[in-house]
């Protein structure tokens, strides 16, 4: 078989740039909510980060020889050209995105959740973190909060799936803004 | 003389002293190894008997001797880059090639390239996971941790060639894809610049005006004209054959054959225009379809006849008795062009 001299450069320039970006918000945000360590926050947001990637990879080459052939088409046709709209937009089409987006969201912060769990369990930090594994808050401590004010315990144990749904969204964010400001550019120059 | 010859000796000495092992225990001792079990099994298939097993046998050996030289060696004098050893990157292309062989076939090749990675991890992983003497280790975390980062990253390297395959399979499968211009992607990057790609558009239609002029050249007028006013059924199963016989035959969806609902008359005859439009994926506005005229004329040629004996009645007034009947003329090449076919856009679809 013969090989164009076509190569995914753009796919692996953008991947690492947009994992850089993923990893040093997702690590800050770690370090701030979590109380982690810097070197260690990076770590986790490293491998939550890649473990997502690979997953997200693997759905795509799993997905697109199943696909149909007009959802093959357009996604040829959005790797490629760079172009999503070979038939017109439509509501359908429109739907379809906003589902799988929502999709990939929801999927990103699950292997994110999971993974950071798994490896703060590895490194018995988890136990620190999670007050469901704490014994039950004294009375003192739910009144304490009821009266507005969170005890010292409380407070130094933020909600954990609140600082992971927190990073996955403003990585996301901030990834959808860098590709937002490539189209304006794109739209720009031509 | 003497002199010339002890030199000689000595050159070959320094140069072969990296191969000759200090002690026993060493990769010196395991290349030679190879080496010998290669020469072993030239020298048993040179002899001419019909032994494949003994050679599988000694050229497998051969080969496991010479992937743990490698490694090995690698291990003795790692290869560095920016401080970060690549040896078992090394390690794992040579055992990759031992494993997949990969220059038999394209599957073959697909397998080595996109299990490197991956294997390369293993040879990594695996001394950390045993020891010599073949006992699970006691791991730390953070060599733990390493390595599922590195098997991370190794996964995604998976990824990227496999993608990089999948990319290739669309070109393959859709060639003309490749007339649209890939600057815009996202994704991939063009290294032939200024790619003059023929679509397939043009040998489908060329296919399809061989069949018309088989179908019709020498056929009597009339039968023509018959064929011309139901033209649309019998291009419709010209086409559907054409479209079969393409090289890429995946592509056929994405060409729509128009049939000329005007034919354009000429003289006594007709042009038959025909259109291939892609309806697949194209680079914004690099829309583009593949036209072709083909012109049907009537012409009078000598009917056969027996020699009359009355030779009077060809000198009357009468023309001699002709029949009329059918050339097809699809001179030129097919013509690709940009935009959008004037039928398209007449809402022809």
């Amino acid at each position: 078989m013969e090989y164009e001299p076509i190569l995914p450069i753009r796919t692996i320039v953008f991947q690492i740039l947009f994992l850089m970006v993923a990893i040093v918000i997702e690590a800050g945000i770690l370090r701030q909510r979590l109380r982690l360590g810097f070197q260690t926050s990076v770590q986790y947001a490293l491998v939550t980060n890649l473990a997502t990637v690979v997953a997200g990879w693997i759905v795509f080459l799993v997905v697109e020889p199943l696909a149909s052939a007009s959802i093959r088409e357009q996604i040829i046709s959005y790797v490629l050209f760079d172009n999503l709209l070979v038939s017109g937009w439509t509501t359908r089409t429109g739907f379809l995105l906003f589902v799988c987006a929502i999709f990939v969201f929801f999927l990103a912060f699950f292997i994110k959740a999971k993974g950071l769990e798994f490896m703060l369990r590895a490194d018995d930090t988890w136990k620190f973190l999670a007050p469901r594994n704490k014994k039950p808050v004294s009375r003192d401590d739910r009144y304490a909060k009821a009266r507005g004010g969170a005890s010292l315990t409380q407070a130094s144990i933020p909600n954990f799936t609140d600082t992971v749904i927190q990073a996955n969204a403003a990585s996301f964010s901030v990834i959808l803004l860098l590709l937002l400001l490539r189209a304006v550019a794109e739209e720009w120059t031509l | 003389m003497q002199n010339l010859f002890r030199g000689f000796r000595d050159e070959i000495k320094t140069l072969l002293e990296p191969l000759l092992p200090d002690k026993y225990f060493s990769y010196q001792t395991l290349l030679l190894l190879s080496l010998f079990s290669l020469l072993v099994a030239t020298a048993v298939e040179s002899t001419g008997d019909d032994n494949p097993w003994a050679v599988t046998l000694l050229t497998n050996l051969s080969w496991i001797f010479f992937v743990t030289t490698v490694w090995w060696a690698l291990e003795e004098h790692p290869i560095k880059v920016y401080g970060f050893s690549i040896s078992p990157w090394i390690t794992g292309a040579v055992l990759c090639l031992f494993l997949f062989k990969p220059w038999v076939s394209d599957t073959r090749f697909r397998w080595a390239l996109t299990c490197w990675p991956l294997i390369s991890t293993g040879v990594l992983a695996l001394p950390k996971f045993v020891d010599w003497e073949l006992k699970l280790k006691n791991r730390s975390k953070s060599t733990n941790k390493t390595l599922v980062m590195t098997t991370l990253i190794n996964l995604l390297l998976s990824s990227w060639i496999l993608f990089h395959f999948r990319v290739q399979d669309w070109v393959n499968n859709y060639p003309s894809l490749l007339v649209g211009s890939f600057d815009r992607s996202a994704f991939v990057y063009d290294f032939e610049r200024g790619r003059e790609q023929q679509s397939q558009g043009v040998p489908l239609l060329e296919e399809i005006a061989a069949e018309v002029t088989e179908e019709l050249n020498d056929q009597p007028w009339y039968q023509t004209e018959r064929w011309l006013y139901t033209r649309r059924s019998r291009l419709e199963t010209i086409t559907r054959r054409a479209k079969e016989s393409l090289d890429a035959r995946n592509e056929g969806d994405f060409w729509q054959v128009e049939v000329p609902r005007e034919l354009r008359p000429i003289e006594d005859g007709y042009f038959l225009d025909l259109f291939a439009n892609w309806t697949g994926p194209t680079s914004r506005d690099g829309s583009f379809y593949v036209q072709k005229t083909c012109r049907i004329l009537p012409t009078d040629r000598p009917r056969a006849v027996l020699p009359q004996t009355g030779t009077d009645a060809t000198q009357t007034d009468e023309p001699p008795p002709t029949s009329r009947s059918t050339v097809v003329d699809c001179g030129e090449l097919a013509v690709q062009r940009q935009g959008e076919s004037q039928q398209a856009s007449q809402g022809e679809r």
